[in-house]
């Protein structure tokens, strides 16, 4: 099994897509409610695996292209069949995932085993019936969105039009149709004239679950910048600018680092959006640029490690954060397989952990802790003693129920409020 | 004190980040490599700015830390008198003057220097030629006489003294040159691996030297002084010319001031930085040794690329990064 790079459920939540540093999908599906085994439901089992990139050379820069898959997004479902978007460090691709349940049978012109019939054989024609057979998942390529980015693309959002998308690399911020490849729209482009003068990099860019002419883009400096599509074909200046400044008395080497956001997401709503950078999550409303609404600390105990996270590049890694289907929670990870949660409401935050060993099935999670200092109480966990090699980047909330996926390096954990 | 080691440190393995983002899979890493950059910004601000001596992790003869010279070195090496390092009064003004406090050794030494090169005048041509580019044309003659003194020296481990190069020199040289010069094998440092001293030795001039060549060797030495490895008093002035030249690359200024703003320094460095990176990455990797600086000047156009292999295996680990921005001109 690869490491696990992207999680995402679908609109409905039945189904949830996971990405892989080998450029494979899988595609988990819930079970439907059953009677004779009530336990069985809400489980996932996978229902397609298919791989979705390959690696790939560009031999104009002699650069190899990595199959990871960066990010999965989800098309809103219109027939039977589901789409969703992938997307490596260059190209995209639109998939279409269809169930086949039943074959024909009866054909005239060739056997049941697909052998052609001898035309002077035939004395009757017959019409042919469709028999049932075993379930099969196809997963199809449709669309291949490739060679518009020069840039390692971070980010895919569809756009409430559901007719486009945009795409997001270091400098640059495109805009797709759905249905045409051979184009797409520039719509960002922080590229500077001369690359010398290059300060900040896009780190994440949404569109607005609701405003089809709205979208966000973070960047490596911390900032977040609106930008609406009516104003200008191109978006180069921005709407709105949300920076909070930086506290001047926690500066260090690592200062620039640690507010580089990794990533943003739009609440359900569309008030709200929240922002991750190193040690935080920032909530803030879109009326008020100055400063978030809300600032929740993830693992403030690594402050002072900040140094040694350098060295062994922990301090770049890019956690994701995800909301409820209500808004009143926040989810992120952390490092030794822990997550944290936040409900909004009550101001209560905690800290699990997602591991076979420390966890049995069905069995509730016990809160962790870690302790920062001092006397180190029993079940708290040292500072020290945290494994830096199991981080969760990737995280996914149903968008209605309380179901959460958690992937820890190479594994997948879906964990669900208990039913009483 | 503790800062200026803190800062050494961290400059040191954000070059050696640096390095090895160049052999990742996937092409460079845009955002990482910016990060970095600027981390290494701070750092070497905390560095320059700390009033403390500066360390002699390569120190020169004469300078507090023993001296990396080898034991052994080449009968080429310079005269014993190139060893002394310049008083730091003379260093304010080390282009000038350097030659000049030694002017009598000086062109023994650069007669030795240049017996030892193999093609070496050649070296010193192109070390000039870059420097030109790099600079203002008035400094080019004793430039030139510079850096082709400067590369043998380098080359010839701890630079006979030389306080600030002795070090750098040599990680690169061994690794990349051809040429006769000795290895700059002495530097205990593993300095970092763009020795402009060491790099002018060699005919085919590594990467390292492109950047600011003569103006690459003194004002990186000096700007290693700065970082870590040179007498004290060098190191703001040093800090400067280092960065001009590279600068200059790029905008043509003429002249190298040894006044310039440590914050220019930062941001040339990092431009060049970026700008390697800002050439889709393909200018990495370079079909000629001949460097960094061409990879910068064709940066936007996408330089060719280089035999990775070549370049990966010549280039030694930059030990130590002492002067960060030689080895960025590694690239």
């Amino acid at each position: 099994a690869d490491i696990i790079s992207t999680v995402e459920f679908n609109y409905s939540g039945d189904l949830l897509a996971t990405g892989d540093k080998g450029g494979r999908v899988v595609i988990f599906q819930r079970e439907q409610e059953n009677k004779s085994r009530p336990h069985s439901r809400g489980e996932y089992n996978v229902y397609s695996t298919f791989q979705s990139h390959e690696p790939e050379f560009d031999y104009l820069k002699s650069l190899e292209i990595e199959e990871k898959i960066n990010k999965i997004r989800w098309l809103p479902q219109q027939n039977a069949a589901h789409f969703l978007l992938s997307t490596n460090d260059k190209t995209i691709k639109l998939w279409k995932i269809s169930e086949r349940d039943k074959r024909a049978e009866g054909y005239n012109l060739k056997d049941e085993d697909g052998r052609l019939r001898d035309p002077f054989r035939i004395t009757a024609l017959r019409v042919p019936i469709l028999k049932p057979m075993d379930l099969m998942v196809e997963a199809s390529p449709r669309r291949i969105f490739a060679n518009a980015h020069t840039y390692h693309i971070n980010s895919i959002s569809v756009n409430s039009d559901h007719e486009t998308y945009l795409s997001a690399d270091d400098l640059r911020i495109n805009l797709w149709h759905l249905e045409i490849t051979d184009r797409s729209f520039n719509i960002v482009d922080i590229k500077p004239a001369n690359m010398e003068e290059l300060t900040e990099v896009i780190t994440a860019a949404e569109f607005h679950p609701l405003q089809c002419n709205v979208l966000v883009y973070s960047s490596s400096k911390g900032t977040v910048r609106l930008c609406d599509m009516r104003s200008s074909a191109l978006c180069d200046r921005h709407s709105k600018f949300f920076e909070e400044p930086e506290d001047p008395s926690s500066r260090s080497f690592f200062s620039e680092i640690i507010s580089s956001i990794s990533d943003v997401k739009f609440s359900h709503s569309g008030r709200y959006m929240m922002t991750r950078d190193y040690l935080s999550v920032k909530v803030w409303d879109l009326n008020m640029e100055t400063r978030p609404v809300e600032t929740l600390q993830v693992h403030e105990y690594l402050r002072g490690k900040l140094c040694s996270l350098y060295e062994n590049d922990c301090i770049f890694d890019k956690f994701e954060c995800c909301w409820n289907g209500a808004d009143s929670a926040i989810m992120t990870g952390s490092y030794n397989n822990f997550f944290r949660m936040f409900d909004r409401n009550t101001q209560r935050d905690v800290t699990l952990e997602a591991s076979r060993e420390n966890s049995k099935p069905r069995a509730s999670l016990k809160p962790r802790k870690v302790c920062t200092g001092g006397k180190r109480k029993k079940d708290e966990i040292s500072v020290d003693s945290l494994d830096f090699n199991k981080k969760i980047l990737h995280t996914a909330w149903h968008p209605v129920e309380n179901i959460i996926a958690v992937a820890a390096t190479n594994n997948l954990y879906i964990f669900q409020d208990k039913v009483n | 004190m503790e800062f200026k080691l803190e800062a050494h440190r961290i400059v040191s393995i954000s070059l050696g980040k640096i390095y090895n983002s160049r052999v990742q899979r996937g092409g460079i890493k845009l955002h990482k490599n910016l990060l970095v950059s600027l981390v290494l910004r701070s750092a070497r601000q905390v560095y320059l700015s700390d009033p403390c001596p500066g360390l002699y992790l390569a120190g020169p003869a004469g300078t507090p830390a023993p001296p990396p010279q080898q034991p052994g070195e080449p009968a080429a090496v310079p005269p014993a008198g190139w060893g002394e390092p310049p008083p730091p009064a003379a260093r304010a003004a080390w282009r000038e003057t350097e030659p000049q406090p030694q002017p009598q050794p000086q062109p023994e030494r650069t007669a030795v220097l240049d017996a030892q090169w193999v093609g070496g005048a050649e070296p010193a041509t192109s070390v000039t030629r870059v420097g030109d580019a790099l600079q203002g044309r008035e400094a080019d003659a004793a430039e030139a006489a510079w850096g082709s003194v400067e590369g043998p020296r380098g080359a010839a481990a701890a630079g006979a003294g030389d306080p600030v190069r002795g070090s750098d020199v040599f990680p690169e040289g061994p690794a990349r040159r051809p040429s006769a010069c000795p290895p700059g094998g002495e530097d205990q440092r593993g300095a970092a691996a763009a020795s402009p001293g060491a790099d002018c030795c060699c005919a085919p001039r590594p990467v390292v030297d492109e950047s600011p060549a003569p103006p690459a060797v003194c004002p990186r030495k000096r700007g290693a002084a700065g970082v870590g490895g040179g007498p004290a008093g060098c190191q703001a002035p040093g800090a400067t010319p280092l960065k001009k030249p590279r600068r200059n690359l790029e905008e043509q200024q003429p002249g190298r001031g040894e006044d310039d703003d440590p914050e220019d320094m930062e941001t040339g460095n990092v431009a060049n930085l970026i700008s390697i990176f800002g050439s889709s990455f393909s200018g990495l990797l370079r079909k000629s040794p001949g460097g960094g600086r061409e990879e910068e000047e064709g940066a936007e156009s996408g330089p060719e690329a280089a035999e990775p292999g070549q370049i990966c295996c010549d280039k030694p680990v930059l030990r130590d990064m002492n002067s960060w921005s030689t080895a960025i001109v590694a690239f």
